[in-house]
């Protein structure tokens, strides 16, 4: 039968449960701004079996039955995915937003520059004795070689910047990779032992993100609770609790550009290509391997054919001395670096009179045809099939293209995660107003047991003073 | 959809973040005048405004070295001016002293005059534009006449781009048209010989000068009809390449700059966003349950 007694302890209890269900939320309340914490809902059950008295059954009260996490499955497979594009798009365009080395800019840039030489040219070829004219057309086209291993220096040192943001980085996705299979671990310990590690899997699921923000890590869930992780190309980061160590190499293949490796369990790092790589750094590999790259290419080569078409018909000028055979630029002999280091030849520079402007050696030192000739080499149609304005105006709209393309699919991709991010904290996320509501419950239920308890305890002192008269 | 203070707070952020980005760059937009700041703004404006850059200074350049070629041709013309009228007066003195009735003195008077004409033509002939004398052909760095009328200079001609691969001459060859190098007279012999004459009280010396003094002044005479064609050339060649730089300034404008009403307007309306985004945000953040229950 029912007894009072009974009533104390079975108050007790729900109390217990009541003081759970303001703890839960009070919890909740505590981690509303905790990245990654999933909000928890304490779960209240009637005890069971009810007590039978007589032909009928009585309750017993409340417990805290478990303690559940607000998670939606289906959301979060699409975030990692989500992250590493947004991530990705948006380091690749940052990367290239940030390199000003081909702005159409109105004084000092390659066109700029490419216009004075040739402008300086005409002036000359009027009085191609003229001294002052001839240094001042040495002097711009020493400008003009200026521009180029400026241009050529500023994207080289935009891709070493991506090499050293990338190393700097690797520390923080190894740890990250460790701690995710640590946590592994962890979780199937606490699940062995028969809870739900609610704590550790917000843990995990931070540690993730992350990953997938940093390198577009793929979460692969097996059947014993693990997260595995793997890159886009799927070579293993996490496995169970294994974690491969990844590593920055120099790659003599990529004019000493970082390369990455990984390693697993002791055997030798296999190459990570930074095509196989996602999240932001794999934006800025894809940024430096890509259109800086292309950039950086196709400077060169403007950069060596525009100086062996100039040349060419330098050499077949007279300068003031009589010399003939002068190359106006010194340049590399294949196209690679050449930008960089273009350069005009020290002959011509320590004597502008070396300038060939003359067609003969008869004709000095007033002729100006050979210099008419090289400033035909304008329209002169390059290894691009363009001349060097329209090859420079290419490569300026190519590296443009590539800027605005990752331009537009950042923002795109931007909106479809912070879109995912807003659902997923729609639906695990704290509202603080639910949690004062619940808060106010709990206080409310626990008010009113505790009333229960000086009731039962009353009647429980009505009965002793009958029972003592 | 079931609104957390976190989704609050993190929509707050992105939409601010993305009012304010707006607002910065119309600012910028409108501050600075220039709509291509980088190649990725507008990728094919920029490609375009590099080809036109170049052009811009090409013909910038160009017109620049035809305005300096016109003023070198004006220069030569101005001489030939004072050989013209040399020779006009020496023509008129020839005439004039071949008649016998004049003394061996007026003749030898007429041929000190004469002689001044000599120097005052060999001056012209040295005419200096800058470092370049005019008549030497491509020996120009050096007077091309000495004082006896020896012509040290070729028959280089200076030829002047008006566009981009097309030439004009912009001197005459002194060598054909002062000393005859191509079956014509020599221009200061003719008037050397008719100062000998004259000095010499040769009458007939004088009267065989007469002749060559018409050759001379013809000569000379094409001279400055060529450096009146070229001139003419110039002259359209130089609003021809204005028209061409200006309109590459104008196309590098119209490609690279600000609309400056659109950019005011744009700015206008960035602000005008970013004030509501401010407004809703701070509105949002004032409904908390938590301020009901005190």
């Amino acid at each position: 039968m029912a007894d009072l007694l009974s009533i104390l302890s079975q108050s007790a209890s729900s109390l217990t449960a009541q003081s759970g269900l303001a703890a839960t939320a009070s919890n909740n309340i505590q981690n509303a701004n905790t990245d990654g914490y999933s909000r928890q809902t304490a779960v209240l059950a009637d005890v069971l079996p009810a007590e039978r008295v007589g032909g009928a059954y009585i309750g017993r009260g409340s417990t805290l039955q478990t303690v559940s996490q607000s998670r939606n499955r289906f959301l979060e497979a699409q975030l990692p995915a989500a992250f590493s594009a947004a991530s990705k798009s948006s380091a690749e365009s940052a990367t290239l937003s940030g390199v000003t080395a081909l702005d159409p800019d109105g004084g000092a840039g390659l066109s700029s520059a490419l216009g004075d030489f040739y402008s300086s040219l005409t002036a000359l070829s009027q009085n191609p004795g003229d001294s002052s004219l001839r240094q001042a057309a040495v002097s711009t086209a020493k400008a003009l070689t200026l521009a180029f291993n400026g241009a050529a220096s500023s994207l080289n040192a935009a891709r070493s910047g991506v090499d050293a943001d990338v190393s700097g980085n690797i520390a923080t996705v190894n740890a990250l990779a460790q701690s995710v299979a640590s946590l592994n671990a962890q979780i199937a310990i606490a699940r062995a032992s028969g809870g739900q590690p609610n704590d550790l899997l917000d843990a995990r699921q931070k540690a993730q993100d992350q990953l997938a923000t940093l390198v577009g890590a793929v979460p692969i869930p097996d059947a014993k609770g693990n997260i595995n992780l793997s890159f886009p190309n799927g070579q293993s980061l996490v496995s169970g609790n294994t974690a491969s160590t990844v590593a920055a190499v120099s790659d003599p293949s990529n004019g000493g550009h970082v390369a990455l490796t990984l390693a697993s369990g002791g055997a030798p790092p296999k190459p990570l290509l930074s095509t196989n790589v996602g999240g932001g750094l794999g934006g800025e590999l894809a940024a430096r391997d890509g259109a800086l790259k292309t950039a950086g290419e196709s400077l060169d080569t403007l950069a060596f054919d525009f100086a062996n078409t100039v040349n060419a018909v330098h050499q077949a000028g007279y300068g003031l001395d009589g010399s003939t055979g002068q190359a106006l630029f010194d340049t590399t002999a294949t196209s690679s670096g050449a930008a960089a280091k273009l350069a005009v030849d020290p002959a011509v520079l320590g004597n502008p009179g070396k300038l060939a402007a003359a067609s003969s050696a008869g004709t000095l030192p007033g002729d100006g045809a050979n210099l008419l000739s090289v400033i035909q080499t304008e329209n002169t149609a390059l290894s691009t099939g363009s001349n060097v304005s329209a090859t420079l105006s290419n490569l300026t709209a190519a590296f443009g293209s590539a800027a605005a393309n990752s331009a537009t699919v950042s923002a795109h991709d931007a909106a479809i995660s912070a879109n995912l991010t807003g659902l997923r904290e729609s639906t695990s996320g704290v509202s603080i107003d639910e949690e004062m509501v619940t808060l106010t419950r709990a206080q409310r239920g626990y008010e009113a047991v505790a009333k229960v308890l000086q009731t039962t305890n009353d009647m429980l002192d009505t009965l002793m003073s009958i029972k003592s008269t | 959809m079931r609104v957390t203070d976190r989704l609050i707070f993190q929509g707050a952020t992105t939409n601010l973040g993305r009012a304010r980005e707006k607002e910065e760059l119309a600012s910028q937009e409108a501050q600075t005048g220039i709509r291509v700041n980088h190649p990725g703004d507008d990728p094919g404006a920029a490609g375009l405004i590099v080809t036109h850059r170049v052009e811009q200074k090409r013909f910038a350049a160009i017109q620049q070295s035809v305005g300096r070629a016109s003023d070198e041709l004006g220069s030569t013309d101005g001489a030939l001016d004072t050989v013209t009228n040399s020779l006009a007066r020496a023509r008129e003195l020839a005439v004039q002293l071949s008649n016998g009735t004049y003394s061996a003195n007026e003749r030898a008077g007429a041929a000190v005059e004469i002689s001044g004409l000599v120097q005052s033509v060999l001056g012209a002939l040295n005419t200096k534009v800058g470092s370049h004398y005019v008549f030497g052909g491509n020996k120009d760095q050096a007077p091309p006449f000495d004082p006896a009328g020896n012509y040290a200079g070729d028959d280089g001609i200076h030829q002047v781009e008006i566009a981009p691969g097309v030439y004009q001459a912009a001197s005459v060859n002194a060598n054909v048209g002062i000393k005859g190098s191509a079956g014509g007279v020599d221009v200061i012999a003719t008037l050397q010989a008719l100062q000998a004459a004259l000095q010499s009280n040769n009458v007939a010396g004088v009267q065989a000068s007469l002749n060559p003094l018409e050759q001379s002044t013809s000569q000379v005479s094409n001279m400055r009809a060529q450096v009146g064609s070229s001139m003419n050339v110039l002259d359209a060649a130089t609003a021809i390449n204005k028209a061409s730089s200006d309109s590459a300034t104008s196309k590098i404008s119209t490609l690279a700059d600000a609309d400056a009403i659109a950019s005011a307007s744009n700015l206008a309306l960035a602000e005008r966003s970013l004030e509501a985004a401010y407004t809703a945000a701070s509105k949002s953040f004032q409904l908390t349950l938590v301020d009901k229950l005190r």
